[in-house]
């Protein structure tokens, strides 16, 4: 396995990159870019850690499939807290999340946030998609380096 | 024992992060000033030790001695100099030094999008951990001996 310190640094410029090279009134569209280039490697790594599981019973499942699983050979740690409404909306809270510890313990750098969770959302996303459930990531922070991420199931 | 400031300056002469816990006497300059000056010292005692060193240089400068404080100094292969003013029961820091580039330095600076190389660091998150950490040497007393 590669260091850990690879992706967070790529990850990084990434987020910098499309930052810089993006006119100033498309900062909205970084945003989605990232998340569909997460959305991408999403896809492809549940794939890879689903190779040799059985299929899920059911949604729940599938959810604690991305919990434990998916973000402890991602992130290596798994989600501190799951919550669910049972009617389609699920929360999952990261309460050190691998890409803010860094940045800050607190309110400062909070507007820069948003950036560098896109990806990770679109992760969940494509991750969920490629397991059979269509669904809408957002993400937020109150205090860094805790997140919480918003997974709402589309049926129909 | 104890610690009374501490200086960060990277390869072109900027200085990044300055922390005082215990002094007693300013130098009666500005800050921007006093950097410089500091710089500048560092920069020439450098290269006149290189210069005169009468065998072959293996760590060059390390510190120097007065009568009341020692300054130490220590530069990482990417020309970051770290430089701490110490008392004189504190002994050789440069491990102190090392740990701080590598743990604090390198965590909270390097791996912050954030922060660019170049200019004064803005983060609290280093300035805070930086703080607990000198704060928890047993070099670091509040009483100067």
């Amino acid at each position: 396995m590669a260091d850990e310190i690879l992706f967070e640094l790529l990850h990084m410029e990434i987020v910098g990159h499309l930052q810089r090279s993006s006119q100033k009134d498309e900062q909205d569209q970084c945003i989605a870019k990232l998340e569909s280039i997460g959305f991408r490697i999403g896809q492809s790594l549940a794939e890879r850690f689903t190779r040799d599981c059985s299929r899920f019973k059911d949604e729940l499942d599938t959810m604690k499939f991305v919990c434990k699983d998916f973000w402890n050979t991602v992130y290596k740690k798994q989600i501190d807290n799951l919550r669910t409404n049972h009617q389609g909306v699920y929360v999952l809270q990261d309460n050190r999340f691998r890409f803010l510890t860094h940045i800050s313990s607190g309110k400062q750098y909070m507007e820069a946030a948003p950036k560098y969770l896109a990806l990770p959302c679109g992760m969940i996303r494509g991750a969920l998609a490629n397991l059979g459930v269509n669904c809408v990531v957002t993400a937020e922070v109150s205090t860094m380096p805790a997140c919480k991420f918003q997974i709402q199931i589309q049926r129909g | 024992m104890t610690i009374f400031d501490f200086y960060i300056f990277d390869r072109n002469g900027t200085c990044l992060c300055y922390a005082e816990w215990n002094r007693k006497k300013q130098s009666g300059i500005s800050k921007d000033e006093e950097y410089k000056l500091m710089y500048g010292m560092l920069f020439s005692i450098k290269s006149f030790v290189n210069r005169i060193s009468p065998t072959d240089i293996k760590d060059g400068f390390l510190n120097f001695k007065t009568s009341k404080y020692m300054l130490h100094f220590y530069e990482t292969p990417s020309g970051l100099k770290l430089i701490m003013n110490t008392d004189l029961g504190a002994g050789s820091m440069r491990d102190v030094l090392h740990q701080i580039y590598s743990t604090i330095y390198v965590e909270y600076v390097v791996k912050n999008p954030l922060c660019e190389l170049d200019k004064p660091i803005l983060s609290e998150l280093f300035k805070s951990k930086l703080d607990e950490f000198i704060r928890s040497l047993p070099v670091f007393a509040s009483k100067v001996s």
